[in-house]
């Protein structure tokens, strides 16, 4: 740091300021440390700044003063009477100033007052509204949760209904009626009958199948007037090269029924039972 | 702008030849070390810890001295910067020593650290310093002059804004600045005599 530098910068007066960047306070401080110089200008620059501030102050000071000064000089001017008329002012306003200022206090509290309440009626208002709305969603809500209860006392019904029919699937069933089939090669009524049982359960077609034979098969359960009641593919035929099938009874009302399979035709009435 | 300085021997030729000698058993260059750096050390102190001042300037010459007898400095030039940081350190371990000695404050100090009263003597010497800035303001020859030093030293606004405003250059600024700081070493070395 050098001295053209600390004066066109005015290093001095701004560190004595406190002003100087604090790395560029430093090499200053290194440099004064051993700067005759720089340390007269330091004691001369804080003595300027003390000298300044402290006339700034006073001339404020006195500023102050002479306002006051001048307000009494003028109340010493009046006369006897104009001298009480301004104390009579003055104790006036005194008085009154801060009772007009509750004043203005409490109707500016007043009317925050007023304020609040109507925000507050506005806000029961909403409330008695929102209630209103709330109680016809309440017994929208109600008519959903009941009608699924109702979907699921159903569902649950079902549920049981069918874990009974997985039950009874389940369980050993003796004397399972067996239907054997040929093939039809005529129109007419079918000769082969089938009487159902008195209690739901299985029976088995097994249908005999000519050759040339197939790897898989695909059968179509017919009612008379041709409606579709049932569909199996990839069906291979057993040891016997017959086709078993397995039908719940419940499939099967009184009538007379088709089973296509492959091209081949076979017909058979359900009897109902005795 | 030029400064009355005298030409002065280069500070890292002076530095490094005191650490020299001083490491070599010189008592002179122990000497001359203390007359070179005693005032700005001096002064250094009386900003950072005025009350202690004088205290630490002995100790940081004796820490300093005690470093260059056993082992020199290994950048000798920078002997100002190593005298610095010694003081500073000083100034901060001797504050980390109060604050964990005190743990109440007292008031009445307190009080009067924030509002010294200033003695008789420190009270006629500010008189006479506002008395010199006062003669000083009415001397100037122009209200921009004026306006100028007001600004710089009582608002405390930077040089730029002040120019920007007053509409100066630069240079002028300085030169009005420097004229200011003579002619009140004048008038103040005037009234004291």
């Amino acid at each position: 740091m050098n001295h053209d530098y600390i004066e066109e910068q005015q290093v001095v007066e701004r560190y004595v300021m406190g002003r100087l960047p604090p790395e560029e306070a430093a090499r200053f401080e290194e440099h004064y440390l051993h700067c005759q110089e720089c340390l007269d200008r330091l004691d001369v620059a804080e003595s300027m700044e003390r000298g300044f501030k402290r006339a700034a102050g006073q001339d404020a000071a006195r500023a102050a003063s002479i306002r006051q000064l001048a307000l009494v000089a003028w109340l010493a001017r009046l006369g006897r009477s104009r001298q009480l008329a301004a104390l009579a002012m003055a104790v006036l306003v005194i008085a009154v100033l801060p009772g007009l200022l509750g004043l203005r206090e409490v109707r500016e509290r007043e009317r925050e007052l007023a304020e609040t309440r109507s925000a507050l009626e506005q806000e029961r208002e909403r409330s008695a509204q929102g209630s209103r709305t709330a109680g016809s969603e309440a017994e929208k809500l109600r008519k959903e949760l009941e009608a699924s209860r109702r979907d699921l006392a159903r569902e649950q019904e079902a549920r049981t209904k069918a874990a009974e029919q997985l039950a009874d699937a389940r369980r050993p069933q003796g004397n399972v009626p067996i239907l054997f089939l040929n093939p039809e090669r005529g129109g007419g009524e079918p000769t082969h009958r089938l009487r159902l049982p008195r209690a739901p359960g299985w029976v088995v077609l097994a249908l005999e199948i000519d050759p040339p034979h197939q790897p898989s098969y695909r059968a179509v359960l017919q009612d008379a007037k041709g409606k579709e009641l049932w569909r199996g593919e990839g069906l291979r035929l057993n040891e016997m090269e017959t086709l078993s099938l397995s039908l719940p009874t419940t499939l099967l009302a009184p009538g007379d029924y088709i089973l296509l399979v492959e091209g081949r035709r076979f017909t058979f009435r359900v009897l109902p039972s005795a | 702008m030029s400064t009355d300085a005298a030409p002065t021997p280069d500070e890292a030729e002076v530095a490094t030849d005191l650490v020299r000698r001083i490491a070599a058993g010189n008592a002179s260059a122990e000497g001359e070390l203390a007359e070179r750096y005693s005032r700005g050390l001096l002064y250094l102190l009386r900003r950072l810890a005025p009350e202690l001042a004088d205290d630490l300037r002995q100790e940081t010459f004796r820490i300093v001295l005690e470093r260059l007898r056993k082992r020199g400095l290994e950048d000798p030039a920078g002997l100002a910067a190593f005298l610095r940081g010694t003081a500073r350190n000083l100034v901060i371990a001797e504050r980390r020593k109060t604050a964990r000695r005190r743990t109440d404050a007292d008031d009445e100090e307190l009080a009067q650290a924030a509002h010294p009263a200033p003695s008789q003597l420190s009270a006629v010497l500010l008189d006479e310093e506002s008395e010199t800035v006062r003669r000083l303001i009415g001397e100037l020859p122009t209200d921009r002059d004026r306006q100028l030093l007001l600004r710089f030293y009582v608002a405390e606004e930077e040089k730029e804004s002040i120019c920007a405003e007053l509409g100066l250059e630069s240079l002028h600024f300085n030169r009005v600045l420097f004229r200011a700081r003579q002619r009140f070493k004048e008038i103040l070395a005037r009234s004291k005599r």
